[in-house]
């Protein structure tokens, strides 16, 4: 059964000019995959991932994401909705600066109403269990790239979501760190059978990916599953 | 026809004469009034009665007026009041305190202030005022006090008359343009008291009301009653009773 | 928790402009509390003044005297009031004193005027008339007939020390009283009033000469201050409702005098409003600044879940600092700026002759501080913070997620 599924999707947005960003694209998505979309720029990845991520809605189609019908979900229960069921990792600037490596860790769980003691025993496992555990208290700035997106990655997935979506996270890294960042994400999802799904033009994410979606001017023009 | 009409109009202008002769003008009956209440002198006793709801009093008096500018009123008893005079000249008044020998003036922002705790105040004692110079008048119409047909006259100050009054309203006899009631109003057409005159009597060569009842509109229980016992007119009054040195002697 | 560590770290991530922020919140509210505690103590010498003068923290006569005066209106309950005067908490004097209206006359001159009667121990400890008194001396038992009068009546009646001055009055039982009097002392107090229209007698002399025997018209009593007369007058209102009595306060007794003072106040409170004002554009200014430099953050908050009241809450949260912040150092600085003037006084002999057409006849003026204005004050100034706030808490709330994470 799919995970994520559209149907008809189409966005269009208008600014100054109108600009046709998806048409009429049908996707679906099962459980578990690690997949990307991939094309050019304004090759309409980036509002995929957004429809996807229900932080946008499309004009036309359907959208369903574990369940939820989230064209059809008002929009006040859409934060809700995202807080339980998705994850985010953002090109840049993903953590608050305010926050310690632990406490943005803390931040969607505190959100979700867990206790405290909980929120941190989880956070400091999960940071041990990539080897992080010592960046614990620092601060984003005191980080380096790479290990910031880490933690991005880390937050994403603390509060157990369905689905992770990564608008491309290695663009701004090294190939080390990018390399770094795919082998945490492809464990987390080998391990706790999250979907991954990412954008990108990165050759390396693209090999990693075990499926991937070309998009050309807003439309799917290929959709290839490797085995691996 | 034409006889009719003529003698018709002859008997219209017989008839106006007597009629209009018979009726006076407002100011012809204030200025009878206040003759047939003054006089040109006075000289008489008289006793005063004050009622309040507290305590009730009476002063024995004796008295000169030499109409418009000079009066005279010596307290004959009680005891603890006998000696006491009221002078007045003119605008002036000076009272003689007894217990303290002292004479004292009384000024005129005290004009208003009773006399003698009376329902009368120095003012309406000392009648500096004139009720023909210091009014106009009016009349309107006639009515019945105490089996009395009265004028009823209106008065009202003249522009720059030192009165307190906004009104005064007259109810006097046709007969002999006696008084037989005084209502004071203030200046903005609230009555403030009553004066009646009653006791009508032959006294010297005339008619006179031996009693005067002053009664305040908005003091209940409080009233005063003058009752002259003996008064005589027009006798001419030696100078000397009005002075100073008259007032200040031991009596 | 975590939201609340967020919103204090978030105020001082910029920290020149929320010092700034804080600074301008810290001088409003100290400025409202200085000159709340400035306006209470002139206030108050005000109302000490008056008091002092001769009407008293508050006054007992006869039920209906003060509507309606007359001499016969003597207090009742004598022997219960002279019981229960004494025992009022915060009581600093009292005096019975005899009131009515007569004609003061010399050889030249005849003036109205306004008899008190009093006892010269008792009226020491309520009014400072024994201050006053420039020429001869003030009222003593032991004196024959004395009188007290005023410097302008003195001239206008042209009585000198020891000349005779006759009282006449009309007594209680409605004669005529009269008696003579010695010219004992003169005073000036300052008042037109008094010094025109008053002589003061020792209390068995007024009673003899308005035949009241023992009666006496009022009591007046003086407290430590204005700020007791609540608690006094629920003393003696509890224990004298049976006694056919009015005790009145002050400001019942001289309305014009708490009219003035509320007037007063209310054009302070126009002023301290404009600050206000002032204030919020500065504090608006700061919050708009701190929500439009984040407003990706706020992008990526609300995709990974926070929900938009969520996000009003945590711009509210980083206010309050600022206020609460802002509250505790102007306090600190209203309050110790306001202790510091009330040592030192505030110096007003250069403007004495336009004081005391004000009433006050002192020319050290003292503010006086009170735990209820400060609190108010401090109140007032968190809520005019948060109210300020609300308006970039809800702008911030109505980010589009897609749109603010691309926001540079």
């Amino acid at each position: 059964m799919a995970q994520i599924e559209l149907i008809g999707v189409s966005k269009t947005y208008r600014n100054h000019v109108a600009v046709r960003a998806l048409g009429d694209v049908n996707l679906s998505i099962t459980r578990g995959e690690f997949a990307a979309a991939v094309g050019p720029s304004g090759s309409g990845k980036t509002t995929l991932l957004n429809l996807i991520g229900a932080i946008d809605m499309p004009d036309n189609g359907v959208i369903r994401i574990a369940g939820l019908e989230v064209t059809s979900t008002a929009p006040g229960r859409l934060a809700e909705f995202r807080l339980r069921h998705l994850g985010f990792v953002f090109q840049s600037f993903n953590l608050f600066p305010v926050l310690s490596v632990l406490e943005n860790l803390e931040f969607v769980p505190a959100l979700r109403g867990t206790p405290k003691r909980e929120r941190v025993e989880r956070a400091e496992g999960l940071l041990a269990d990539v080897g992080m555990i010592e960046l614990r208290n620092k601060r984003p700035d005191e980080l380096s790239g790479g290990q910031q997106q880490r933690v991005a990655v880390l937050r994403a997935i603390l509060s157990e979501p369905d689905v992770v979506l990564a608008d491309e996270p290695t663009a701004n890294l090294d190939s080390e760190n990018a390399a770094l960042l795919l082998d945490m994400m492809e464990r987390l999802n080998r391990e706790r059978a999250i979907t991954f799904l990412f954008s990108t033009h990165d050759p390396a994410v693209m090999n990693r990916a075990r499926r991937l979606v070309r998009l050309k001017d807003g439309r799917i023009i290929a959709d290839e599953t490797r085995e691996s | 026809m034409r006889i009719a009409l003529s003698f018709g109009v002859f008997l219209l202008f017989t008839c106006e004469a007597p009629v209009r002769a018979a009726e006076p003008d407002a100011l012809t009956i204030a200025k009878k009034c206040d003759t047939a209440l003054k006089g040109k002198t006075q000289h008489g006793t008289a006793s005063m009665t004050v009622h309040t709801p507290e305590w009730q009093r009476t002063l024995d008096m004796v008295f000169w007026y030499d109409y418009p500018d000079e009066d005279f009123v010596r307290i004959t008893g009680p005891a603890k009041d006998a000696g006491t005079g009221t002078l007045r000249l003119g605008s002036n008044m000076w009272t003689w305190l007894p217990s303290v020998e002292r004479v004292i003036k009384i000024p005129p922002s005290l004009m208003l202030q009773p006399w003698m705790g009376s329902d009368f105040t120095n003012d309406d004692l000392v009648k500096e005022s004139s009720l023909p110079t210091d009014y106009t008048h009016r009349i309107d119409g006639e009515t019945t006090e105490d089996g009395d047909v009265c004028y009823r006259l209106i008065a009202t100050p003249k522009p720059n008359a030192a009165v307190v009054w906004g009104k005064l309203v007259l109810l006097i006899r046709k007969t002999d343009y006696l008084p037989r009631r005084e209502e004071f109003y203030d200046d903005r057409g609230a009555l403030a008291k009553t004066l009646y005159f009653d006791q009508i009597r032959r006294t010297g060569d005339r008619n006179y009301p031996m009693r005067w009842r002053m009664v305040p509109q908005n003091k209940p229980g409080h009233e005063t009653t003058l009752s002259f016992s003996s008064l005589e007119f027009d006798r001419p009054v030696p100078a000397s009773v009005f002075t100073r040195q008259n007032l200040e002697r031991h009596f | 928790m975590l939201f609340w560590q967020m919103a204090w770290r978030n105020v001082w991530r910029y920290r020149r402009r929320s010092l700034l922020t804080v600074l301008t919140i810290a001088l409003g509210l100290s400025f409202d509390i200085l000159m709340r505690a400035i306006g209470d103590g002139y206030h108050e010498q005000m109302v000490d003044n008056s008091v002092r003068a001769g009407i008293g923290h508050m006054e007992i006569h006869r039920s209906g005297y003060q509507r309606d005066p007359a001499l016969l209106k003597t207090l009742p309950d004598l022997p219960l009031l002279e019981r229960l005067v004494p025992q009022t908490p915060h009581l600093r004097g009292y005096s019975f004193r005899v009131l009515g209206d007569g004609l003061a006359s010399t050889a030249e001159n005849s003036s109205g005027v306004r008899i008190i009667g009093i006892d010269p121990g008792a009226e020491r400890s309520v009014t400072t008339i024994n201050r006053a008194v420039i020429a001869g001396k003030f009222l003593d038992d032991r004196m024959s007939r004395p009188a007290l009068i005023g410097e302008r009546l003195s001239q206008s009646l042209g009585a000198r020390l020891n000349d005779k001055i006759v009282l006449m009055v009309q007594a209680a039982d409605g004669s005529m009283g009269a008696q003579l009097f010695r010219v004992a002392g003169i005073f000036r107090s300052g008042s037109p009033d008094l010094d025109r229209g008053v002589v003061y007698l020792l209390r068995k002399d007024a009673q003899s000469l308005f035949s009241l025997g023992d009666g006496v018209s009022e009591a007046a009593l003086l407290l430590d201050s204005s700020q007791s007369v609540a608690q006094a007058r629920q003393f003696l209102g509890s224990r004298l409702a049976s006694a056919r009595v009015e005790v009145l306060p002050w400001y019942v007794v001289e309305p014009f005098l708490q009219q003035f003072i509320e007037l007063d106040d209310a054009f302070f409170y126009i002023i301290v409003l404009i600050l206000f004002i002032v204030i919020s554009v500065g504090i608006l200014n700061t919050v708009m600044m701190s929500v439009f430099e984040r407003v990706r953050e706020f992008g990526v908050m609300m995709a990974l879940g926070t929900r938009p009241r969520q996000v009003v809450r945590l711009v509210m949260q980083e206010s309050a600092v600022l206020a609460l912040v802002g509250a505790v150092v102007g306090a600190v600085l209203g309050s110790a700026s306001t202790i510091l003037f009330a040592y030192t006084g505030i110096d007003l002999s250069s403007y004495a002759a336009g004081a005391s057409v004000l009433g006050i006849t002192t020319t050290v003026m003292r503010p006086t501080l009170t735990i209820r204005n400060l609190i108010s004050s401090d109140l007032s100034v968190v809520l005019v913070v948060l109210l300020v706030a609300l308006y970039p808490a809800f702008k911030a709330a109505a980010l589009r997620p897609v749109e603010a994470i691309r926001h540079v």
